[in-house]
C-alpha cells in the first residue's frame, strides 16, 4: 500500500505529525500508544519509529521496560500476598493486580485455588485504566482455562516489553528456531515477563540466555547464535 | 573535545563540545542513560510509573521525583538547588496526567564534573525520560555559556574556562518552538549581553535535539537488518 510513512521514520516527543493529520481528513484514523491528538493535530508523545498498520493504525515503536495495564493482555504475574477473597499480584504495573479467589477454573466459595504467595500465575487482564487497580482472570469467558493458570517449576526472567511482543508474533522466526534445537515450554507475558522451563538447569540456562541476547541482535543472526546449541549442549 | 586555550586573543567558542550517549547501561531501571559533553559525565535513571506513598498521591497527575548526586561526599544544599531546578524542568515537560496517583524517579548521578554540569544533568534527565518511554509534552535541552574576563562569550565551557569567569547562563528550551523552560544566571552582566547569550544558546540547543534524534534513531535501528519489522504484532491471541 502506498503510504508517505516509512517504517524507519523516528519521531520526537511533542513531534507534528502532518501525514497522520492529513490521512484522518478523509478517513476515521486510530492512533495508537505513543500518538495523541490536540485539537487538530497529532503529536507524538514518545520517542522511536512510526510504525502503520493498514489501513489506518498508527503507533510510536518506543524502548520501554514498565508496563502499563490494558484490558485484555496476557501477563504473567507473581502472587505476592492473599487478601480476603483477593490475590495481590504483582504484573510489574505501578499498582498491585489483583484476582478474586473465583476467576479460577472450578472455583467455588468452598473450593478455592490452590496458589501460595510466590507462586506464578499466567493471566488475563479483565479490566484496567489509568484510575483503577487492575484485575486479573484465569479464565475466559466461557469459565474455562485455556492456557492460563499457575505455572509451576521453569526459570521466571525479565525482558523490555518490545522483546515480548516479538516473541508473541504469529510464528515467531527466534522461537521456531530454538524448537528445531531442544523442546521447551514457555509462556510470555506482555509485561515483559517470561517463563522458560525445559529438560534441565543447563537447557533452561542456554535457551533463557539466547532469547536475552535477541533484546541486541536481530532475527538474521537466531541461527547463528541458536544454531549449535543442541550439540553444545550434549557435551 | 575542544581545544581552546586560556590566552587572550582568541576566538570565542561557539560550539559545544563532543557529545556521546549510552543507553541503558543500568539494568534494574525503567530506562537509562550514560551521557557526556566533553569531558563532563552523568548517569541518569528513570523509574515509572510505580507505586508512590500516599503523602505524595495526586489524582490528577504523577508525582515526580529528582535526585542528584555529586561524585563524591554527600547530597548538599547546592544539590538540592539542582535537584528542584531539573525538577521544575522535567514537571514542564512531562504528561503527567497519564499516571495519576504514581510516581515518577529521576536519578541523576554525576560521575565527572568538567563544567556546565547543570546543563549536562538537564539533558542526560532528558535523553533518561526519552528511553525510558515516559510520555512527554516536548523534549528539551540544556546550554551553558559564560562570559570569560575579556567579555568573550564561550559556550559549553571546560572546566579551565570557567575559572575566571565574569558571568554565567544556563538556559533551557523545548523542542517545540524553543521557548525558554529554564534560566539560570550567576554574576555580573549586561542585558544585552544577556538576550545575545540567549540567541547563542538557543542555535546551539538544535544541535542538541538533532543528537537526541540520530541516538534514538540508532538506538532503534541497532538491529538493523533489510527484512525490519514492516508487520503489524497481534497482543492478544
Amino acid at each position: 500500500m502506498a503510504n508517505s510513512i516509512s517504517n524507519t521514520t523516528i519521531v520526537m516527543p511533542g513531534e507534528r505529525v502532518t501525514s497522520i493529520e492529513d490521512l484522518a481528513k478523509s478517513k476515521r484514523v486510530i492512533l495508537g500508544p505513543g500518538l495523541r491528538r490536540l485539537d487538530d493535530t497529532v503529536v507524538a508523545s514518545k520517542a522511536g519509529p512510526l510504525r502503520h498498520k493498514d489501513p489506518n493504525t498508527f503507533w510510536v515503536d518506543n524502548y520501554q521496560r514498565r508496563y502499563v495495564p490494558a484490558r485484555g493482555d496476557l501477563v504473567l504475574g507473581l502472587v505476592k500476598a492473599k487478601a480476603g477473597d483477593l490475590y495481590r499480584v504483582d504484573i510489574g504495573s505501578a499498582d498491585t493486580a489483583s484476582i478474586s479467589f473465583l476467576a479460577f477454573e472450578a472455583a467455588t466459595k468452598k473450593n478455592r485455588p490452590d496458589l501460595n504467595p510466590g507462586d506464578l500465575i499466567y493471566a488475563r487482564v479483565l479490566n484496567a485504566s489509568a484510575d483503577i487497580e487492575p484485575e486479573l482472570v484465569c479464565v475466559n469467558s466461557n469459565g474455562k482455562r485455556g492456557k492460563l493458570g499457575v505455572l509451576s517449576d521453569g526459570f521466571f526472567f525479565k525482558c523490555s516489553l518490545n522483546l515480548g511482543r516479538v516473541l508473541l508474533r504469529e510464528n515467531c522466526p527466534a522461537l521456531t528456531a530454538l524448537t528445531r534445537q531442544l523442546p521447551y515450554e514457555i509462556a510470555v507475558g506482555v509485561n515483559g515477563r517470561i517463563w522458560l522451563k525445559a529438560r534441565s538447569m543447563r537447557e533452561t540456562m542456554a535457551l533463557s540466555n539466547s532469547i536475552l541476547s535477541l533484546e541486541q541482535t536481530n532475527y538474521s543472526q537466531i541461527d547463528r547464535i541458536c544454531g549449535d546449541l543442541g550439540e553444545v549442549l550434549q557435551e | 573535545m575542544n581545544e581552546i586555550a586560556t590566552d587572550k586573543g582568541k576566538v570565542p567558542n561557539d560550539k559545544l563540545r563532543e557529545m556521546r550517549c549510552e543507553f541503558n547501561p543500568l539494568s534494574r531501571c525503567d530506562g537509562s542513560v550514560m551521557y557526556s559533553q566533553g569531558s563532563t559525565v552523568v548517569i541518569a535513571a528513570v523509574l515509572g510509573p510505580v507505586e508512590v506513598k500516599t503523602q505524595s498521591l495526586s489524582i490528577d497527575g504523577s508525582y515526580l521525583e529528582c535526585n542528584y548526586r555529586p561524585k563524591a561526599g554527600l547530597p548538599q544544599v547546592k544539590e538540592r538547588i539542582r535537584e528542584s531546578v531539573i525538577q521544575d524542568v522535567l514537571e514542564l515537560a512531562v504528561l503527567g496526567e497519564s499516571y495519576p496517583r504514581s510516581k515518577m524517579s529521576v536519578q541523576i548521578q554525576e560521575l565527572e564534573d568538567r563544567g556546565s554540569i547543570d546543563a549536562c544533568a538537564v539533558n542526560a534527565a532528558c535523553l533518561a525520560m526519552i528511553i525510558g518511554g515516559l510520555p512527554m509534552k516536548y523534549s528539551f535541552a540544556a546550554v551553558q555559556c559564560i562570559i570569560n574576563e575579556d567579555g568573550e562569550y564561550i559556550l559549553d565551557p571546560d572546566q579551565r574556562e570557567t575559572l575566571h569567569q565574569r558571568a554565567s547562563f544556563t538556559f533551557a528550551f523545548d523542542s517545540l518552538e524553543g521557548d525558554l523552560l529554564l534560566v539560570q544566571t550567576k554574576g555580573s552582566f549586561k542585558i544585552a549581553q544577556f538576550n545575545d547569550i540567549e540567541c547563542l544558546c538557543r542555535s546551539a540547543s538544535a544541535n542538541i535535539f538533532q543528537f537526541y534524534r540520530d541516538n534514538i534513531a540508532k538506538y532503534h535501528g541497532r538491529k538493523s537488518s533489510p527484512t525490519s519489522d514492516v508487520k503489524e504484532m497481534e497482543t492478544e491471541t
